[in-house]
């Protein structure tokens, strides 16, 4: 394993608070939700293994403080418990990075329902193609509009996906922690609230 | 002068304003040096953050300080040359010429005459940066001559058509030969080369509709007159999308010296860029209150 030190990017003096704070900190950038279907997931989950094996050798011996230790479980995509045994093989194709055999076996499918469709939107995805994607998993969820994991595809789709945001770079338009802080300042000078 | 990718200059620390700004002049360098005078005119933002995402070292790099034609008086810093430099000089060069060629293809004979006198003046700088990036000139392209037959079989596909443009950008990280690097790289330039399609397409949107060219957004959306608030809705939700798989792709990255600056790029230039192109304000100039 690297330097514990310098996977949490600290130095080795730091203080207590300081490697959680590093830790929880890496732990939102790698979290699996910011990696959802992401061909780069297994990257992230590496990432964060060496981040948990970093945290728990520095903090070995100390109290378990707030346990804040995070599980390495990349979020579900193209489920392989879900789903028919007919799209089996296409879905496991998906998961593994085989878009070419799971191309190849999409087109050669007769049956074109719901989970088709749906398996359509996960290898665009995995593609870069948003835009087809969110096509055929809107095609899934008309046909089969009582199915979660369809819904909860189509849903990302239509968020436009989740990605981590480095403290003080706001999205466009919303307010980051600086600006809480300072609006209720704000609030307590003006009008006594706390 | 051009380009999509660029930092949002009043966030920048006036010590990183300067050192983008010692980079954008290194590569501009780096053009003349290797590719003749004329192959300055190709400088542009998309290619200086591409320079900035393949370099290697973590350190503060050499600076030098040179006259050039547009500072002759006053010499400016300007970053010491690298293979990154290099690599996005010849690639720009090979780029420049091939959508020149592609224009000359899809305009009349008048409307060309501008992108012949390119080709003219670009000729031998294009072809010793074939010599030095074969590869990368076959991608091109091939890519190029697929974007082609898409637009003019009136596929209606935005993702068929942007990915041939991804796919060039793609090449880039071909090179490099650290493989969770080449992958992070790979999704990072696909989507970011995606976007800039995108952005470009809708930049283009009215006087493409007008001249009765190809536009792939207006096939996409059948569209008539305008382009309606949901359509617009989600092509805006398309392109946060590709920005949240690129920064997630960055994430993956290991730091280098630029790596303060790209990240301003990614999360508040190319957002930025994004919304101005969308709300029609990118083409015309903003006076800009410094809030």
């Amino acid at each position: 394993m690297n330097d514990p030190y310098s996977v949490l990017g600290i130095s080795p003096g730091a203080s207590e608070e300081e490697i959680k704070k590093a830790y929880r900190d890496l732990v939102r950038k790698y979290h699996p939700d910011n990696y959802h279907n992401n061909p780069l997931a297994d990257l992230a989950q590496e990432k964060m293994k060496e981040i948990n094996e970093a945290y728990d050798s520095i903090t070995k011996g100390q109290a378990s403080g707030n346990g804040t230790r995070h599980s390495t479980n990349s979020g579900g995509y193209a489920n392989a418990q879900g789903g028919s045994a007919e799209f089996y093989q296409i879905r496991m194709a998906i998961n593994t990075g085989n878009l070419a055999q799971a191309e190849q076996l999409l087109n050669a499918a007769q049956n074109r329902n719901a989970e088709w469709n749906f398996l359509m939107g996960s290898l665009f995805y995995r593609k870069g193609w948003l835009d087809e994607a969110r096509r055929y998993y809107q095609m899934a969820v008309s046909m089969d509009p009582g199915n979660a994991e369809y819904r909860q595809a189509l849903n990302y789709m239509n968020q436009g996906g989740q990605a981590y945001r480095p403290t003080g770079y706001p999205a466009s338009g919303g307010c980051d922690m600086c600006d809480v802080c300072t609006a209720m300042i704000c609030a307590d000078v003006c009008c006594n609230c706390f | 002068m051009y380009g999509y990718i660029r930092p949002v200059k009043g966030e920048l620390k006036v010590r990183q304003f300067e050192q983008f700004k010692s980079c954008y002049c290194s590569l501009c360098h780096t053009l003349e040096r290797e590719y003749g005078v004329f192959a300055r005119f190709i400088l542009n933002y998309d290619y200086t953050f591409l320079a900035m995402l393949l370099w290697q070292d973590k350190g503060e790099p050499s600076y030098e300080f040179k006259r050039c034609i547009a500072s002759p008086v006053k010499k400016k810093c300007s970053c010491a040359v690298t293979p990154p430099l290099q690599l996005c000089a010849g690639h720009s060069v090979i780029l420049a010429w091939w959508k020149l060629k592609d224009t000359i293809t899809d305009e009349n004979i008048f409307r060309s005459i501008p992108s012949w006198i390119g080709l003219l003046f670009l000729r031998k700088a294009y072809h010793k940066a074939r010599n030095k990036h074969p590869n990368f000139d076959l991608k091109v392209r091939t890519n190029l001559c697929e974007l082609h037959e898409i637009e003019s079989s009136g596929i209606v596909s935005l993702d068929g058509a942007a990915d041939k443009f991804a796919l060039i950008l793609c090449a880039s990280a071909e090179d490099v030969t650290n493989d969770t690097k080449t992958r992070a790289l790979e999704q990072l330039l696909y989507h970011t080369g995606r976007l800039i399609y995108i952005l470009d397409a809708y930049d283009d949107l009215e006087e493409d509709r007008a001249a009765g060219r190809y536009n792939p957004i207006v096939v996409r959306f059948s569209m008539k007159e305008k382009l309606s608030e949901s359509d617009r809705e989600a092509l805006k939700t398309t392109l946060d999308h590709s920005q949240n798989l690129i920064s997630a792709a960055f994430e993956l990255l290991p730091e280098n010296t630029w790596s303060e600056i790209l990240r301003n790029i990614i999360y508040l230039g190319i957002p930025d860029t994004c919304a101005r192109v969308l709300n029609g304000t990118w083409k015309k100039p903003q006076k800009k209150a410094p809030n």
